[in-house]
């Protein structure tokens, strides 16, 4: 059993606004060909595979005749090779890529390129920043909502008497953690609830084991009364559980964060993690595919207010990306928190 | 009285002398610093990075570079884990001879090229670090290894206490390395052949006229680099147990860093494995202190990192360049003496 808890209250606020004329939802029909491209930020991380999973079974369930190429560039390699990539498929006449951006606005020119030449541009994880190259953003939750997830987590962890948390991130320059960070600052901020809560420090372990690892353990010396290790990134929080767990120190410091069930279950059972969250990654390839393929079929115009169903997880609509002016996004939602009751069921 | 001390003998002692002030600088910069914690956090960081400066290191003193050596790190660490995950049975004997072997492997494909098909190595090596990485990417098919999977007596291994002194933990995966660059160590100064890899840095030529297969001395060299990048990749899975494609990133730039702070001559033909050992201390001393200094932000960090990786370069630099001047001058007035005498 999977238990979902749907933190949306502000997600939900902000539809609220956007969704009044609720439209009749638009069947996406399969059958017609259309040679699609799936560009994760680079190739060898589970995530991405794990969309490009959802992708497929999309691919299939809608029949579609043409290709779904799941291509993208090594790790170093990843800014030059996404751009080299997306110039490419300008030439090839495809009819959707999806990109999960790693370039910032670098990679619009190319973008525009592929736009130009007929191909529809739906990005989804982490969106082109400017907007200009992009039809569609499907974003896995509401950035401001993460910053809700993790001020919970920590204040479960801390205890009603308060403590010290420090942010493990990936790199200093990636978009999706400083705006998550940024949401969570201005929770921990905002609301009284989180008084306790005390930010002393954001360290960054690059997204590699042993810079994370050892970041870890530079923060618990550094602050000796350290009780919260928040790293929202999947690379992080497992480096810094493996590290509080070899150092015999999760009694004292518990490691939480955005994590995969597969990767965290033993530290989630054994207490080095009692709790992380994460979205589907399944999902998201599987969302992400229905959207593009409806605007590349011609069956979605890409209209704010226009509200389509996607298979098995029901309808969606689009809107305005509040994060971003003269963006469009779907927002697909909810987070799953995992805690010892449900990571080993997810695990598998 | 300095003079009489051999020149790489003068160059540890120096390195020492420079661990000990940073340590103090910083004890007195960060409170709590000076702990027994220090010494297990960075003894079994560097356990992992010794090996790959010391493999770094004999390359080097061919006049060649390794970039690889991150790859292989990485790719070996991916390749035991899956082994060993689908194998769970596998001996450690047989895991660490797999985990060398195919760090062989690629030192083979690196050293032929370098040294039979005479491309330069910086050239071939950038080229199979991007290489190795891909089919690294490629084989890991976007799995990745995980702790739950790998045995026990693996994940233990590294932290498992030898003996302690006080507060100072000396653990298995430190002992085992500083073991290996001991050996290392003892072969390059005692063994004939070692001394082939001076002497082929020093002077191809001359070493040519004495007599030494110097291709094949490279090719060895690259060989033994691999050998040490996978038996760095074995303790890097052992110690990190998640191992992702990007395992082992950077590794290259920050063991040719070990290797030329603790007094390797990046052109060739002199230094030695301690020294390099020692740099390898250097270096991650100077990062956690950096790390744990309030004073230095995140953003600046990498910045003064490679400052005082410049600095320590360069006063080796002109010390030793002194030092030889001033020998040089020594034995020059000795002879006018001696002549003078006569």
């Amino acid at each position: 059993m999977k238990t979902k808890h749907v933190l949306g209250l502000t997600a939900a606020l902000m539809l609220g606004g956007t969704s009044l004329a609720y439209a009749e939802a638009i069947k996406i029909n399969g059958g017609t060909a259309a040679d699609m491209v799936l560009l994760p930020k680079f190739l060898g991380i589970l995530v991405f595979d794990q969309a490009n999973e959802g992708a497929q079974e999309a691919h299939a369930e809608l029949a579609n005749g043409g290709t779904l190429t799941f291509q993208g560039p090594t790790p170093e390699n990843s800014v030059a090779g996404q751009i080299e990539m997306v110039t490419t498929a300008a030439t090839q006449k495809l009819a959707a890529l999806m990109l999960s951006n790693n370039a910032g606005d670098q990679i619009s020119p190319s973008a525009q390129a592929a736009q130009a030449a007929g191909t529809k541009v739906v990005t989804w994880d982490s969106p082109i920043p400017s907007g200009a190259g992009e039809d569609l953003f499907i974003s896995q939750v509401d950035f401001g909502s993460i910053g809700v997830v993790m001020a919970d987590m920590a204040l479960s962890m801390v205890g009603a008497d308060g403590g010290e948390m420090a942010v493990l991130s990936a790199t200093p320059d990636a978009a999706n953690q400083n705006a998550w960070i940024d949401a969570m600052k201005k929770v921990l901020a905002e609301d009284a609830k989180y008084a306790g809560v005390k930010l002393v420090d954001v360290v960054y372990g690059d997204d590699q084991a042993e810079v994370s690892y050892n970041r870890a353990l530079a923060l618990v010396d550094k602050y000796p009364n350290l009780e919260v290790i928040m790293a929202p990134t999947t690379v992080g929080i497992q480096a810094a559980a493996k590290a509080m767990q070899d150092e015999n120190l999760c009694g004292k410091v518990g490691v939480s964060g955005l994590g995969l069930p597969s990767e965290m279950v033993s530290y989630t059972l054994n207490g080095c993690a009692p709790q992380f969250a994460l979205w589907d990654f399944r999902d998201l390839g599987y969302l992400t595919y229905y959207a593009a393929y409806g605007l590349a079929t011609g069956q979605l115009t890409g209209e704010i207010g226009e509200t389509f169903t996607a298979g098995r997880m029901g309808d969606y609509t689009i809107e305005a990306d509040p994060g971003r002016a003269n963006a469009k996004r779907v927002l697909m939602g909810p987070f799953t928190v995992y805690t010892k009751d449900n990571v080993e069921a997810a695990s598998k | 009285m300095l003079q009489k001390i051999a020149p790489q003998t003068l160059r540890i002692i120096a390195l020492l002398a420079v661990l000990v002030l940073i340590t103090l600088f910083f004890t007195t910069q960060i409170e709590g610093f000076l702990s027994g914690r220090l010494f297990n956090r960075i003894s079994s960081s560097v356990a992992i990075m010794a090996l790959v400066a010391t493999g770094q290191t004999l390359v080097i003193l061919t006049r060649n570079i390794d970039l690889s050596v991150g790859s292989v790190v990485g790719f070996v660490a991916f390749a035991a884990g899956s082994m060993i995950t689908n194998h769970p049975d596998l001996s450690p004997a047989v895991l660490l001879a797999y985990s060398a072997a195919l760090g062989a492997g690629f030192g083979l494909i690196n050293g032929l090229l370098v040294a039979y098909a005479r491309v330069p190595s910086i050239i071939v090596t950038l080229a199979t670090m991007a290489l190795f990485r891909s089919t690294l990417v490629e084989f890991s098919d976007g799995k990745s290894i995980t702790t739950d999977n790998l045995p026990a007596w693996l994940t233990d291994f590294p932290n498992m206490v030898v003996f302690a002194l006080g507060q100072m933990e000396f653990r298995a995966g430190f002992c085992a390395s500083v073991l290996v660059v001991i050996v290392a160590h003892l072969a390059m100064t005692k063994l004939r052949a070692a001394r082939q890899l001076y002497a082929v840095g020093s002077n191809p030529e001359a070493a040519d006229l004495a007599g030494i297969d110097a291709a094949r001395v490279v090719l060895v060299a690259f060989v033994l680099s691999g050998v040490m990048a996978g038996l760095a990749g074995f303790m890097f899975l052992a110690r990190f147990g998640n191992i992702t494609v990007v395992a082992g990133m950077g590794f290259e730039l920050k063991s040719v860093a070990s290797a030329v702070v603790g007094g390797v001559n990046i052109f060739g033909g002199s230094g030695s494995v301690i020294g390099a050992f020692l740099g390898a201390i250097l270096v991650d001393l100077l990062e956690t202190g950096l790390v744990r200094w309030a004073v230095v932000s995140e953003f600046w960090r990498e910045a003064v990192l490679g400052t005082l990786i410049l600095a320590a370069v360069a006063t080796d630099t002109i010390i030793s360049r002194r030092l030889t001047k001033a020998r040089a001058e020594r034995a020059q007035k000795e002879a006018l003496a001696s002549r003078v005498a006569k």
